[in-house]
């Protein structure tokens, strides 16, 4: 019972509590960063460069099946022409003076600022915070607004019941769908299935605000462009070659 | 009199047995398996809890995974549809099939869902 607590006692059994409780806050903080279950960060922005000198017809053709084969869509049977799904398509440009004739892919350009989400009356169109731009397909009503918006005519809407679909990617009548950059994939530390698909320098994809990335560093050194650039939409897919 | 008391036990035994049956309503393979093994608390550490809040976790789930990128197995429809399958003459039937496991429970109290509109209703590609 006389056994007082002195100041020198006191300091000690706090610093043991303090140090106590620094472990444990530091092992959350480790487990948070561990896991892949931190949400994603505008510290990141996901990007793509394409060089369309790089790239032959059949490579782009192939950036095209893999899409398919990756995301599940294409065999719509009762679909008409126009209505069938295009997630990524090729384009053919040509030089009406010189004749020249470019082929690229082209996909969602995953906007910063993407007109699509500035008309969606229910927010289902969004942009992530790492910048990738998708439909919540769950808030999707179907109304195509984002449709008509997107400058780059890269959406399109399930016009069909389906069924078999795969298991990463939900697909639904009635709603609106276009390309996800892979963030099945991304997310897991992997790249998407076009840019795989591509064995040359052809489509590189990263993180366009490391400045360590290859395609930082890449979009530092050449001369590349955005598509519509006039529209100030800031795409996160670039194109150099054309 | 004592006709009737024979028929009112008979209907109240049948009742008791029908009950009994359609209790267990059917898990899918792996989960009964799982459950025989008596591995299924770890997987919902409450039974109540996940017959009453599962839409709760799954919108939450959803919502996560589509706006935030996070991908980890708790509470992803993809988990359920894999654990709680069945399987028929080697070809898995639809989980939102008639008598299957996302089916029985909301027949009974007239809930449909649409997420099998869009959502695979077996597990992965192929079996
Ligand atoms: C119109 C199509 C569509 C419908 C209908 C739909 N979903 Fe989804 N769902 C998606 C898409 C697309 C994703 C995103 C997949 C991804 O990014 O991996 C998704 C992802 C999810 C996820 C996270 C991924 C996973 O497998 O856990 C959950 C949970 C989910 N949905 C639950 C539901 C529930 C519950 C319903 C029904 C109430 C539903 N969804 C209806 C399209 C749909
Ligand atoms: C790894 C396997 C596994 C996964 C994944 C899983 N479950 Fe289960 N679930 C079980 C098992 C095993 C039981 C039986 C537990 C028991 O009876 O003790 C069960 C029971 C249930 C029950 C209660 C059934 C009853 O007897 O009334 C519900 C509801 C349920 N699960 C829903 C879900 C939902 C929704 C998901 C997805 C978010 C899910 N489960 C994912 C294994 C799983
Ligand atoms: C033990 C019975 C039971 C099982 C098994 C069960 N559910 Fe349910 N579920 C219910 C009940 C009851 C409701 C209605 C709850 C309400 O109306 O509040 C419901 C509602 C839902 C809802 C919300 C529907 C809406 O329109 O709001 C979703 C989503 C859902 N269940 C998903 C699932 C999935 C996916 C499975 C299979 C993995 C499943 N449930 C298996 C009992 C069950």
């Amino acid at each position: 019972m006389s056994k007082k607590l002195n100041r020198r006692d006191f300091i000690k059994s706090t610093t043991a509590v303090t140090a106590g409780v620094a472990t444990i806050s530091s092992g959350i903080t480790l487990t948070t960063f561990a896991a892949e279950d931190s949400p994603v960060t505008n510290e990141k922005r996901w990007g793509m460069l394409i060089d369309t000198n790089k790239l032959t017809e059949s490579n782009i053709d192939d950036m095209v099946n893999v899409c398919q084969e990756e995301n599940g869509w294409g065999s719509e049977t009762h679909s008409t022409g126009a209505q069938k799904p295009d997630w990524i398509k090729k384009v053919k440009v040509r030089d009406k003076t010189t004749g020249k004739i470019d082929m690229l892919p082209m996909m969602c350009q995953h906007c910063e600022q993407p007109p699509c989400v500035d008309v969606c009356p229910t927010n289902a169109s969004m942009k992530r915070e790492d910048g990738v731009v998708l439909v919540d397909k769950h808030l999707c009503i179907g109304c195509r607004y984002c449709m008509m918006a997107c400058p780059y005519g890269s959406r399109s809407f399930v016009h069909e019941d389906l069924s078999n679909q795969k298991e990463h990617m939900p697909r639904g009548k009635g709603t609106v769908e276009s390309c996800t950059l892979c963030v099945h994939r991304v997310d897991k530390g992997g790249i998407p299935a076009c840019a795989e698909a591509v064995s040359s320098d052809g489509v590189i994809f990263g993180d366009l605000y490391d400045a360590n990335s290859k395609i930082n560093q890449t979009l530092k050194k050449i001369q590349s462009t955005q598509i519509r650039a006039d529209l100030n939409l800031n795409t996160g897919i670039r194109y150099s070659g054309i | 009199m004592k006709r009737l008391l024979i028929v009112f036990l008979a209907l109240t035994v049948t009742s008791v047995f029908a009950y009994g049956v359609d209790k267990h309503i059917n898990l899918g393979d792996r989960a009964t398996e799982l459950k025989n093994e008596g591995k299924s608390r770890g997987i919902h550490p409450s039974l109540s809890e996940i017959r009453k809040m599962h839409p709760e976790f799954l919108l939450h789930k959803r919502d996560k995974t589509v706006h935030q990128g996070i991908r980890t197995r708790r509470n992803s429809l993809k988990e359920c549809v894999d654990c709680h399958s069945t399987t028929k003459n080697d070809e898995y039937v639809p989980i939102n099939a008639p008598e299957q496991f996302c089916s029985t429970c909301h027949q009974k109290v007239g809930t449909s869902l649409d997420c099998f509109s869009c959502h695979r209703t077996t597990p992965k590609e192929d079996l």
